[in-house]
């Protein structure tokens, strides 16, 4: 299996291969860090699970806290008694991190702190792709931006040593092409870290009453300005290609790479300069290199972020310089990730170049074969609770009930043919924009999370349910696991990010201690009696949750596979009609139709039944393996 | 040294990140550059995924550039067809015969093409297609899982792929569960009999 333990090797120059993320958890162990909390999510994962698999052999602490707000929060206190701390997070994450960060930023750090902020331009696997360097704008902190897994690194040893020197956080913006790309890295001495911390102290700088606050605000207006003379003297800020054609590239991060490329692929002599520290920008060295080109083309992923800064140096320094990126003219999208190609038919509608390949007639070509192309949308796995779980919430609630959903597998609920989803914003929200949809359309409203969403933001949702009444059915679809991104465990588990046992939270008890007056467990796959107390809870006058108990089944397959149990898939009998019902209902990757007759995948079945208990003429059989 | 893409096309669950790695390792064993593009998340329940490897000393960027794969690896054929865009005349696509009919085909009354049909839309592309049974091959490596080794050996056998073949079996005894090593080094050493054969003939 892949071995994390190559993150430990003390073997300084020695070439690896590594995610960008692994790179980034290296980076951890060779900038001394001591403290790293996460929360899970993609493309950031990675970040946090390398650490945990190493975490007490490399002598450092690393926790998954309850959600990014937590996770700063944590690291805020430890990194303020002078120990090295990085947290890492998915973009959205920083929203909800976001009020402890702005103000971090007046409180300042002693030992380094690093905020990994994980965007994912064309939302993979995210609910929007904003752009999170406009964070650094916002709470004025110093953000440096990798374009491969080697600069991952050595930003992040960078990034803590700038922070100590500032005495502020400093937000390492990655993207998923950084984060999910494997690269050679030469690995660095690894550094001594140390645990152990002080709290000195400091009232005025550390708590932020108004009349503090006041005075920290200048002071980390004056951290600033120190920083931009870091910015200005940064080897990560510097021209990479000189050119003499009069054209000059301004990029940063991954779209850098593309950038390069694309200037090979058109034969552009251009002038290159590759921007890593991104906040503040090295305006004294974007005057120069503006004043040394006719134009300036400013190539970068999502928003027009450097596009914006360089103009403002271009209108006082070199107002003749023509600025090209996305904002008078959009010549590369703003929204989704460039690519070597979107990144060179900006460049060739800039500059007059023409391409050497015709892509006009390939891309022809394969808009034919696409047509006709059944698509593979991601889709819940054979087995997986959440299909029972819909399944049950679809039956009771039917086309009459609004269903509220969440951040998790169980997002995939809306495929056919479950279709349940109404409104899906953000991590933990469908608690509560169930009560808005509830108090206005008096429907049967269903909210749906997770287990791990449910401790990450539900609770405050959950408890202004009882506090206004709202006539809510809250279903938390517990499969012991925070499945999406890797299976990490969270505080209802039992387990923690080092290993060791811990408390397990009670989902139950919290609902409890927050006032719910209804509350009753189930197995989604006990169709019969999972539909009753859904219907029950529906009735109630006030806020009712159930919690639909099952655990993921890649970890029960896993588990039997360990113990050697072995799956029995279930089997199609001659009493089957061909009636379609299980292929209609439940859209089981395991049910296949092969010339007009339902069969079961024997490789994709896991035995959990539910096909069975759907069928009208009992024409399913096989033993239920738990 | 000029680049060498490989595009990995597949389905959630095939194994393509982990041929992805092995590749990735094996490219830097033998000190060239390399970059490996992978998708995670969501996007992995049993869905289409596609990974990319790009071999050479000027590549920085992950990703493939639509027509420049030098092979496109198919681990499916609906999988195949929908990557056709990285390829192009000098593209070599090596395919996997295993369908995986996508969940909701019966229900959308849509059937799966057949492999004729397959072949002759990957032929507007290229001309050089190369199909591989390495369901049949795996099991007879002795793991139905090891289907991900069967398409890495038949691309090493590849004889532009600028990777020695010791490392890319080194990487793979590396970075395969340890009791299935034995089986994912026979598919492997299958899947590049396979190719050679196909390459002589």
């Amino acid at each position: 299996m892949p071995d994390l333990r190559v993150l430990l090797l003390d073997e300084a120059k020695k070439r690896v291969l590594l995610l960008g993320n692994e790179a980034i958890a290296r980076g951890i162990l060779e900038a001394g860090v001591s403290v790293v909390t996460t929360y899970p999510g993609t493309p950031a994962s990675e970040i946090g699970d390398s650490v945990s698999v190493i975490a007490s052999e490399a002598g450092l602490y690393m926790e998954y806290s309850t959600n990014e707000l937590v996770a700063v929060e944590v690291a805020a206190g430890a990194a303020n008694c002078g120990v090295r701390c990085l947290t890492a997070m998915k973009h959205v994450g920083l929203n909800v991190a976001a009020d402890a960060v702005m103000t971090l930023a007046y409180v300042g750090v002693r030992g380094g702190y690093v905020i990994v902020t994980a965007d994912d331009p064309e939302c993979y696997s995210s609910q929007n792709e904003q752009d999170n360097r406009f964070y650094a704008l916002l709470s004025n902190l110093p953000c440096l931006e990798p374009s491969d897994p080697q600069e991952a690194k050595d930003m992040t040893i960078v990034a803590v040593k700038m922070s100590e020197e500032l005495g502020l956080p400093v937000l390492l913006r990655t993207t998923t092409r950084v984060n999910h790309t494997r690269g050679p890295v030469v690995l660095g001495e690894l550094a001594e870290r140390s645990l152990k911390g002080d709290l000195i102290r400091d009232v005025k700088r550390m708590v932020m009453v108004p009349a503090h606050a006041r005075l920290m605000h200048d002071r980390l207006l004056e951290k600033m300005e120190k920083a931009k003379g870091i910015s200005e003297a940064s080897p990560f800020n510097a021209i990479t290609r000189e050119g003499r054609s009069g054209v000059g590239i301004i990029s940063s991060g991954a779209a850098y790479n593309y950038a390069v490329e694309a200037v090979d692929l058109l034969c552009l002599d251009a002038g290159v300069l590759k921007l890593g520290v991104t906040h503040p920008v090295p305006e004294k060295m974007i005057a120069k290199f503006l004043a040394r080109h006719r134009k300036v083309i400013v190539v970068e992923e999502l928003e027009p972020y450097l596009e914006l800064q360089v103009k403002a140096v271009a209108k006082d320094c070199a107002p003749n310089v023509e600025v090209y990126g996305k904002m008078a003219k959009s010549f590369f999208s703003r929204k989704g990730e460039l690519s070597t190609l979107s990144v060179a038919q900006g460049l060739a509608e800039i500059t007059g170049k023409k391409f050497r390949v015709d892509f006009a007639g390939l891309h022809s070509a394969f808009a034919d074969v696409m047509k006709d192309l059944p698509a593979r949308p991601p889709i819940l796995c054979a087995g997986c609770p959440h299909r029972a779980s819909f399944f049950v919430i679809k039956k009771v609630g039917g086309e009459g009930a609004a269903y509220a959903t969440d951040i998790g597998c169980y997002a995939l609920g809306i495929a056919p043919p479950l279709c349940v989803g109404d409104l899906l914003v953000c991590m933990g929200s469908s608690v509560a924009t169930a009560q808005g949809i509830s108090r206005v359309t008096g429907r049967s409203t269903i909210a749906t999370l997770g287990d791990s969403t449910f401790f990450h933001a539900a609770i405050p949702g959950l408890v202004n349910a009882v506090y206004n009444n709202a006539k809510v059915t809250l279903v938390v679809l517990d499969n012991a696991t925070t499945a999406m991104t890797g299976h990490q465990p969270h505080p209802g588990t039992g387990m923690t990010g080092m290993g060791s046992p811990s408390e397990k939270v009670s989902i139950e008890k919290v609902v409890e201690g927050c006032g719910v007056k209804y509350l009753r467990t189930v197995d989604p796959f006990k169709v019969k009696e999972a539909s009753e107390v859904l219907k029950e809870a529906l009735q109630q006058p006030g806020p009712s949750v159930v919690v639909f108990r099952a655990p993921c089944v890649l970890l029960s397959v896993r588990e039997r596979r360990r113990q050697g149990v072995k799956v029995v898939p279930f089997k199609v009998t001659d009493k089957c009609t061909d009636c379609m019902t299980c292929i209609r209902l439940l859209g089981c990757p395991a049910l296949v139709v092969v010339d007009g007759k339902v069969r079961i995948d024997e490789a994709l079945c896991t035995a959990c039944g539910l096909c069975a208990s759907v069928c009208p003429y009992s024409a399913i059989e096989g033993r239920c393996l738990k | 040294m000029k680049e060498f893409n490989i595009v990995l096309a597949g389905v959630g669950g095939q194994g393509t990140l982990l041929a992805a790695e092995i590749l990735g390792t094996a490219a830097v064993k033998d000190e060239l550059n390399v970059r490996v593009s992978e998708i995670h998340g969501m996007a992995q329940r049993g869905g289409a995924v596609v990974s990319t490897v790009r071999i050479g000393d000027a590549v920085r960027a992950p990703t493939v550039i639509d027509g420049q794969a030098d092979v496109l690896l198919g681990f499916e054929p609906l999988e195949t067809l929908r990557n056709l865009k990285y390829a192009s005349r000098k593209t070599l696509v090596i395919m996997n015969s295993e369908e995986i009919p996508p969940a909701g085909l019966a229900a959308k009354n849509l059937k799966y093409p057949g492999l004729e049909e397959v072949k002759q839309k990957i032929s507007r592309f290229t001309e050089k297609i190369i199909v591989v049974d390495a369901a049949q091959l795996a099991e007879e490596a002795g793991s139905s899982l090891a289907q991900n080794s069967v398409l890495v050996g038949a691309l090493a056998a590849v004889a532009s792929f600028p990777v020695k073949l010791e490392s890319v079996v080194e990487a793979l005894k590396q970075l395969v569960p340890a009791k299935h090593v034995e089986a994912n080094v026979k598919a492997f050493q299958l899947g590049y009999g396979a190719v050679k054969k196909e390459m002589a003939s």
